[in-house]
């Protein structure tokens, strides 16, 4: 009797604890290697990251923060603490977080319509179900949807039948969000998206995702090296840095709401202080991203 | 701009002259030794002529084979149907039969490689095996495969399977390796699983590069083949070539060996198309 009121009582509260937030990172640690090769990735981050906000994680290379996004992909595990999506802790990633990573986002060997009706038909279809005239029509809807999701991503219809390779890097991102959107994700994890974009191609994507997150509410976690892209883009700017020293591993320094309507000048000060705590040498240390802040 | 500087820009003059140069010079060379020769002894069976050649290609691509029944209206048979009853027919038949067995046993090491490359536990299984297994040189393990599978065909393949599959598994398991892990993560985030992660995204990926492999590998896959048959065998290709040359039959010998290339390169060039147009995206990309 005993075990089974400890055991009810620990489901509770596995499920009470992250049930007020979408995502909830508690006592998360990471390392790698072992002996004297370990190195420390992050330190006791804690983080409750609700629904519907869009949240820029900021920090040097080699911070962690693709890393804090693998844990929430469950693409990782932490060495310690745990993280957990809608109250419950993952063993891989799954259809809940779509996923834009800065390259091989797309299937090379499928057209941009089939690399978009991919998730659909592996989901909805199945293996073998393909040749059922139920199933053709079915795909026939998943094709007609894509081309809409195309639409919305500022792609013509002749780009759909182009291969990944044939398209530009800002367009294959396009293709890369309309490919994990048309899932209706619940939680969408860009990892240095738009990083290898030019300035033009990135300020219209920026543009594009902002407004896309205000259209379906997803929950955004989006990691960039950028202060004033975290800022511009978010409701809510999370830095990752490491306060002591370069052996330990990396935690929360910053943890900064953006009001939704804000000016110029309070955007420059919101990005003054993302830098100083990102940046604690100055901008012009080696990691700093130049010519993009 | 010089012969021999990296930014030289050969005309399409001499790219067609240099890239045909040393077929013609060895051609050449040939027949004016082999003329040289026959003119100092006229039976000479070393350097058979371009006559000659011919007529004994003629004979083995349109005469019966010795252990074929000749019918009785065997000189008014149509081309095709004479062709259909020589040696070279019957030859090429039987080596083609043993090497086409052999890349369809090669389908499985692909698999396996594959699956080597997705699943950790049965990587960590097969790898070291494999790895072993790929530096047993497939010769010396001959005697054994007559001991154990006779001389019949199934010896023959076996040392095939045994010559090339290693290398393919290993190729298959590092193309795998190669799948960048965001497109299977990606996978993952748009809900396939494993099942469909590993054939769907990850086989088809490599696909093209795994055919390109084994493309690569024909002439190891004839090698053995050939090993094979010179030693036991009762038809194919090599176990002619090996009969011919107890009587000095080079003038059938070197038809059949230019024969040999012929084949083999149809083959690799027949692969290639076909891996264009399953794959027009590998191409291109």
């Amino acid at each position: 009797m005993g075990s089974t009121r400890i055991s009810t009582t620990a489901v509770e509260e596995l499920a009470g604890a992250g049930a007020d937030a979408m995502i909830r990172i508690e006592d998360v640690s990471v390392q790698y290697g072992a002996g004297d090769a370990r190195k420390k990735i992050l330190s006791s981050v804690n983080l409750d990251i609700h629904q519907g906000e869009f949240v820029s994680i900021v920090g040097q290379t080699g911070c962690g923060k693709s890393t804090l996004l693998r844990l929430v992909l469950a693409e990782e595990m932490p060495g310690g603490g745990r993280v957990l999506v809608e109250g419950s802790a993952r063993t891989q990633p799954d259809r809940r977080c779509g996923y834009v990573p800065q390259k091989y986002s797309l299937f090379p060997d499928r057209t941009v319509i089939e690399n978009i009706t991919f998730g659909l038909e592996v989901t909805e279809i199945g293996f073998l179900g393909g040749l059922a005239p139920a199933r053709r029509a079915r795909r026939k809807e998943f094709r007609a949807e894509a081309y809409s999701y195309l639409k919305r991503m500022g792609l013509g219809e002749s780009d759909g039948s182009k291969y990944p390779h044939q398209l530009s890097g800002g367009m294959q991102q396009r293709v890369a969000i309309a490919q994990a959107l048309i899932m209706r994700p619940k939680i969408l994890l860009m990892d240095e998206a738009f990083s290898a974009l030019d300035p033009g191609t990135r300020a219209g994507m920026q543009r594009l995702i902002r407004a896309l997150w205000r259209e379906t509410g997803t929950t955004i976690l989006f990691v960039t090296h950028n202060p004033r892209e975290a800022v511009i883009l978010a409701t809510r700017v999370i830095a990752l840095g490491r306060p002591r020293s370069s052996d330990d591993g990396a935690e929360v320094v910053l943890d900064l709401p953006v009001p939704d309507t804000i000016d110029e000048q309070k955007i420059a000060a919101l990005i003054g202080r993302v830098e100083q705590s990102t940046y604690p040498n100055g901008i012009e240390s080696e990691d700093a991203p130049s010519a993009q802040a | 701009m010089s012969f021999f500087e990296i930014h030289a820009q050969p005309s399409r003059t001499a790219v067609w002259t240099l890239s045909w140069f040393l077929f013609v010079a060895g051609i050449v060379s040939y027949f004016w030794v082999s003329s040289n020769r026959h003119r100092e002894n006229p039976d000479d069976r070393v350097m058979p002529t371009l006559a000659q050649m011919g007529q004994a290609f003629a004979t083995a691509a349109l005469k019966p084979a010795e252990d074929e029944e000749v019918a009785p209206d065997a000189d008014r048979q149509s081309l095709a149907a004479k062709l259909s009853h020589s040696m070279l027919w019957k030859d090429t038949k039987a080596t083609g039969r043993r090497f086409f067995i052999s890349l369809a046993l090669l389908v499985p090491a692909v698999l396996l490689g594959l699956h080597m490359g997705m699943l950790p536990y049965v990587g960590t299984f097969f790898l070291r095996f494999v790895l072993f297994f790929d530096k047993i040189v497939a010769l010396s393990l001959l005697p054994i495969l007559f001991i154990a599978f006779g001389i019949d065909e199934l010896a023959k393949v076996m040392l095939i399977v045994i010559g090339v599959a290693p290398t393919i598994i290993l190729d298959s398991f590092h193309l795998t390796r190669g799948v960048p892990r965001e497109q299977i993560v990606r996978g993952f985030t748009l809900g396939a699983g494993d099942f469909s992660v590993t054939y769907r995204i990850v086989l088809k990926q490599i696909l093209p590069r795994v055919l390109n492999s084994i493309r690569l590998n024909l002439k190891a896959v004839m090698l053995f083949l050939f090993a094979g048959e010179m030693i036991a065998s009762q038809d194919g290709l090599a176990y002619r070539i090996a009969l011919l040359r107890r009587h000095m039959g080079m003038d059938t010998i070197i038809p059949y060996v230019l024969w040999v290339a012929l084949l083999l390169f149809l083959v690799d060039a027949g692969m290639r198309l076909a891996n264009r147009k399953l794959h027009p995206w590998f191409q291109e990309a």
